[in-house]
């Protein structure tokens, strides 16, 4: 009998034992355990849905608070104008450009660090690998932040949003210690046969590591494509705005906003209210817009975001 | 049959989208509504190839016969597109398909360069008529891109066409030479109307097409000095372009834009650099013995660099008070940007792409260095030394003078390498003048009369000379001792003699001048002479080996990063120095008054400052104290999560309660607002319903001021909960199931199981997360509470982090900087306190270190 089968006849027993002795304390426990667990969920998507749901409904009603549980006059009127604003499909240009970047400067970078951190025959590599990692704990402060960035010249510089990411210590210590749980051998058996560091990282570590990789890629681009503080404050002229800081802009200035909108519509669909661009609507819709990438890709990469987590958990 | 579908969806899709609204068009109320009625509210794509600039009333608006509507780079770049898909279409994975990518990617070219001059004149006020471009106007472009993709899926498998590594570098150095040869071509054509200004003489002046060779020279003809020299445009507007007077900017007219300034030095760099890599890409790449890799990067650089210079001018003049004027007249429609930018950029970054297949099909894997492996070392070394030479002769020192009285810099000059060699370092600080031409100081200045000031200038004009002329003359010796293949040790001491004259140049250019009214500071030159002395005396000291040895080639492949993490990390600590200033924006740190402990007594001797302080020390350990006080509810959904046997069930939760966390506290304050909306929303609805909301008056949950700390925890538990779970989870899935087996035969119920096995299992990790977050309790990020902070709850939610930025940055000025200093050199000396005592209480308690 082989160890899976036993496994599983455990499984089984266990499994029947449970529904033998499902006594009368434990089904109220299940009841109350299920609907918590239903009520949070559910507290959990309801926004989603919510937001959704007002979006895409007839935007009169929307402003009278009528729409609270299901749509009403479905329309997407609200997603053209929105995506006709003027700027708006610059910021996702510049969004999607400071995530692509972003994340694969930080992971190439972090990853190619932390492979030369493993190296024990580098020259002062203890001196270094600390003061690499000290780093995480302690800060400068905002003032002195920006004022370096500003004396570096990244202010108003797109660049700001990519390069000052090349080291961060977290991920490093991740790929160090993934790296570190590989098995020497194959590293060695590249190296006779003459290829350099570089070289080994490349074609042997690399397609090793992709697990810890992927994890901190996604963990990368979630952190681009939400940050809008960075935008704030290093952006004073106005250049190379981003859709979540343009989000955070209209919540202030909706109002303003909506009457931009309506005046680059037709006169023809000017004289639907049901369709009117409303300052609510647009601060929905432009919220829906900014939410609906990472709703999409989310699913896919779950089960990377848990995966990850665990090998943070190692180090602790 | 069923691969040719795609194609056929591509085709069909961009057939549509030729006839769907490209660009929409919002004429501005001031054009009156007779000539609005002449303007479509949209133009496609088929009307812009087929009529050009006459889709527009051209006729009865004379002046926009000016406007470059890209109409033959439109119309090829879709003949291309049609051939590349019916080539498709014909034969897949053959002689067609290839003809098809060759096509496509015309077809990128030519689109890409259309829609990106209809993309410069979207956002801007043309003619008061605002254009927008629309989606359906990119949707060529991406039928190309998918084209392109579908066709190099297609011919994978195929055998290449050029298998050679030597054509392919061929191939890389013929496209670097053609994109050198495109920056010849202009890259902008100003045309400005005789209207322009009243004499028609005077705007011919402005008429100019400029190529990104001009622009890489800093030659491009300057408006600002035609302007003040010839005393044109000086004359008042007339004639139809007057129109566009509220449109040029910052309230100035037509006029003020001739005075603007021109040439970015940044823009001038960045093409120089891109184009010298272009010519080496050329270059090497017809070198036989050159490493494959060598064009490879060069070509690669380039095109990034140049990339990063023609962003800077697609930003026509946005914003921009150093955009040239020749930029702003562009912005305002008076002629044209080619696409030539773009395209050199396309043939930069094809001729990489070329340059990445010879590496591929190259017959050497690795790296092959083309010099002798006994040189290769001592040729570095060279280098890194005439680098530092080239340094010593750029401008090392920049001179600022002030008045005693005034807070401002009155002027500058520069204290050049070639200056002290030809000993005219004095001559350039005598007699300072401001920006007007006027002298700074005159010999009846009470204080510090002008002889005086030159005395002094003279005599460190004479130290900075001497210690030059020594620490260049070290150098060249250091160098042709190198080069000469003398001991090492003679050329590392002179390198590092040199160095130490560098720091004294450095130092004693501070030091000797009369700090009240004249400071020096190193330029970026003098700092970087600095490193390449030392790597030069380090590659010396290997100079006779062959090879580096291994763990200094580690060392050189980590220095990059140390560089970043210095710029990044260790060289903002300078800025702590702010806080013992009376730090003023725009003065040289010499010059900053010094004040000492000031700022930091300030924060607790100033009543303003201590209420201040005091409340928001409230705010921020209230909402840390409440995070941390539920800390443990992420463990007890762990646990009872763990009791649901349905695993799929299990695993729905997990993924929608970790959804929040994963979404920007921007958007977490959309959902409040539309759930919490005073009258709208569904909590307000719902009170209604209850009755313990008045419909007429309802109640503002949001933006008060109320139990605001509550509030901003329920959120932060949202957000966080379900993903505060997932390490417990991960922790639960690690412990025995023996243990749990034991139990039960022991006869212990769930309840027993959860307490004494699931739980302690979970407190090693609970016990980690929560010194943390003690370490941590000041740091409580500003993100969340600067989303939901409003004027009514401010005084409640403002944290430290918050308040710091809206003490300095949010509210625009830069009196505060030395005071928000002090509060952030405070917060983080607490905060290291904290974490080290949370480490050593871990040690002491568990043996275990946190960090």
């Amino acid at each position: 009998m082989t160890a899976i089968d036993k496994k599983s006849r455990a499984f089984a027993g266990k499994h029947h034992d449970n529904k033998q002795k499902m006594s009368k304390g434990d089904i109220v426990f299940n009841i109350v355990n299920y609907t918590v667990f239903i009520l949070i969920t559910l507290a959990c998507i309801f926004p989603f849905y919510y937001l959704f749901i007002n979006t895409i409904s007839d935007n009169e009603l929307v402003r009278l608070g009528r729409i609270q549980l299901y749509p009403q006059g479905i329309h997407f009127e609200n997603y053209v104008q929105v995506l006709k604003i003027p700027g708006i499909l610059d910021a996702l240009f510049v969004s999607i450009a400071r995530t692509v970047l972003g994340t694969l400067w930080t992971v190439g970078g972090c990853a190619f660090l932390g492979y030369l951190c493993t190296k024990q025959e580098m020259w002062l590599r203890k001196v270094w690998y600390r003061l690499i990692i000290i780093t995480m704990y302690f800060s400068a402060g905002l003032i002195p932040w920006y004022m370096n960035l500003r004396m570096l010249g990244f202010l108003d510089n797109f660049w700001v949003y990519v390069i000052p990411g090349l080291v961060s210590p977290y991920n490093v210590i991740l790929v160090k210690t993934f790296i570190e749980a590989l098995p020497p051998s194959l590293e060695e058996s590249a190296t006779l046969d003459g290829a350099g560091y570089t070289r080994v990282f490349l074609s042997v570590i690399m397609p090793l590591i992709t697990p810890i990789l992927a994890t901190l890629c996604i963990f990368s681009a979630v952190g681009q494509w939400n940050s809008f503080t960075d935008t704030m404050m290093l952006m004073p002229a106005g250049k190379y705005y981003t859709l979540q800081f343009l989000l955070y802009k209209y919540q202030n200035e909706a109002s303003s906003l909506a009457a931009l909108v309506r005046n680059t519509q037709d006169s023809s669909s000017l004289a639907n209210i049901a369709t009117k661009q409303t300052a609510l609507s647009v601060r929905m819709t432009v919220a829906m817009v900014v939410t609906l990438p990472i709703l999409f890709v989310y699913p896919f990469f779950q089960r990377y975001f848990v995966k990850g987590i665990m090998i943070g958990a190692v180090k602790g | 049959m069923k691969k040719k579908l795609p194609v056929l969806v591509l085709l069909l899709a961009a057939v549509i989208a030729v006839f769907l609204p490209a660009v929409s068009l919002h004429v501005h109320s001031q054009l009156g509504a007779e000539t609005a009625a002449l303007f479509p509210a949209n133009i496609s794509l088929w009307q812009i190839m087929t009529q050009g600039i006459r889709c527009l009333p051209a006729d009865q608006v004379p002046a926009m016969k000016l406007m470059y509507t890209a109409q033959v780079p439109l119309t090829v770049g879709m003949l291309l597109l049609l051939a590349g898909c019916v080539m498709a279409l014909l034969n897949r994975a053959g002689t067609g398909t290839r003809l098809s990518l060759l096509f496509s990617c015309g077809a990128l070219i030519f689109l890409g360069t259309g829609i990106f001059q209809w993309m410069n004149l979207s956002r801007s006020l043309l003619f008061t008529v605002l254009l927008t471009v629309q989606a359906a106007m990119y949707i060529p472009v991406i039928a190309a891109v998918v084209l392109i993709l579908l066709d190099v899926l297609a011919l994978r498998h195929q055998a290449p066409l050029l298998t050679d590594d030597r054509k392919w570098r061929l191939l890389s150095v013929v496209l670097a030479v053609m994109a050198l040869l495109v920056m010849l071509l202009p890259v902008y054509v100003i045309n400005a109307p005789e209207t322009l200004t009243a004499n028609p003489a005077d705007a011919a002046a402005a008429n100019r097409s400029v190529s990104m060779y001009q622009m890489l020279l800093g030659s491009e003809p300057n408006l600002y000095t035609i302007g003040q020299d010839k005393q044109v445009f000086t004359d008042t507007l007339s004639g139809d372009l007057k129109a566009l007077e509220p449109y040029s900017g910052d309230g100035n007219n037509i006029r003020g834009i001739f005075m603007i300034r021109g040439n970015s030095s940044v823009l001038n760099t960045l093409l120089l650099a891109g184009a010298v890599l272009l010519l080496l890409t050329a270059v090497l790449g017809l070198i036989p013995k050159a490493d494959r890799w060598f064009p490879l990067v060069m070509s690669a650089m380039a095109a990034l660099l140049l990339a990063t210079g023609v962003l800077s001018i697609m930003q026509v003049g946005e914003a921009d008070m150093y955009a040239s004027a020749s930029r702003q007249l562009l912005k305002l429609g008076i002629g044209h940007v080619t696409p030539v930018a773009p395209l050199a950029v396309l043939l930069a970054l094809c001729s990489a792409c070329a340059g990445a297949l010879g590496v591929h099909y190259a017959n050497e894997p690795y790296f092959v260095n083309p010099l002798p492996a006994s040189l290769r070392i001592r040729t570095v070394a060279a280098a890194l030394a005439v680098l530092a030479l080239v340094c010593m002769l750029m401008p090392n020192a920049t001179v600022s003078f002030t008045k005693a009285n005034k807070n401002k810099v009155q002027a500058t000059a520069e204290l050049r390498g070639i200056d002290a060699l030809t000993l005219t370092a004095a001559d350039r600080l005598a007699d300072p003048k401001d920006s007007k031409g006027k002298d700074v100081y005159t010999a009846d200045e009470a204080e510090y009369p002008i002889g005086a000031v030159n005395a002094a200038t003279a005599s460190t004009a004479r130290l900075y000379t001497g210690l030059t002329w020594a620490s260049l003359c070290l150098t060249l010796l250091a160098l042709v001792l190198l080069i000469l293949k003398k001991p090492q040790k003679w050329v590392i001491a002179l390198l590092i003699a040199a160095l130490v004259l560098r720091v004294a140049t450095w130092l004693a250019l501070s030091r000797s001048l009369p700090r009240a009214v004249v400071t020096a500071g190193g330029t970026i030159w003098l700092y970087a002479s600095l490193p390449l002395l030392i790597f030069a005396a380090f590659f010396a000291h290997f100079a006779h080996l062959e090879e580096m040895p291994n763990k200094y080639r580690l060392f050189l492949l980590m220095l990059p990063f140390l560089v970043a993490v210095f710029l990044f990390s260790y060289l903002p600590l300078y800025g702590w120095s702010y806080a013992f200033y009376n730090y003023k924006f725009g003065l040289p740190m010499d010059q900053q008054e010094f004040v000492g402990l000031k700022w930091f007594t300030e924060m607790f001797t100033n009543m303003a400052n201590r209420e201040n302080i005091v409340r928001v020390l409230k705010n921020t350990l209230g909402m840390s104290g409440l995070n941390l006080a539920t800390s443990w509810l992420p463990m007890i959904f762990a646990v009872f999560l763990n009791e649901i046997t349905r695993t799929r069930f299990k695993k729905f939760v997990q993924i929608f309660t970790t959804l929040p966390n994963f979404i920007s506290w921007a958007l977490v304050f959309s959902f409040a607002m539309c759930l919490f909306a005073a009258d709208t929303g569904i909590y307000s609805k719902l009170m209604m319903s209850l009755g313990m909301n008045d419909p007429n008056n309802p109640t503002v949950w949001l933006n008060s001021g109320q139990h605001i700390w509550l509030k901003m925890w329920g959120w932060s538990t949202w957000k966080g909960l379900g993903w505060g779970a997932i390490m417990y989870l991960a922790a639960i899935s690690g412990i025995d199931q023996e243990l749990y087996e034991a139990a039960r035969v022991d006869g212990a119920n769930r309840w027993a199981l959860m307490r004494h096995i699931t739980l302690p299992s979970l407190l090693p990790t609970f016990f980690v997360l929560l010194m943390l977050s003690i370490s941590n309790i000041l740091n409580n990020g500003m993100e969340q509470y600067l989303v939901f902070q409003n004027p009514m709850n401010r005084q409640t939610i403002e944290v430290l982090d918050l308040y710091v930025y809206n003490i300095t940055i949010a509210s625009r000025g830069t009196t505060l900087y030395s005071y928000a200093t002090a509060i952030g050199i405070l917060k983080t000396v607490v905060s290291v306190t904290l974490l080290f005592s949370a480490n050593f209480l871990s040690k002491k308690l568990r043996g275990e270190s946190i960090m």
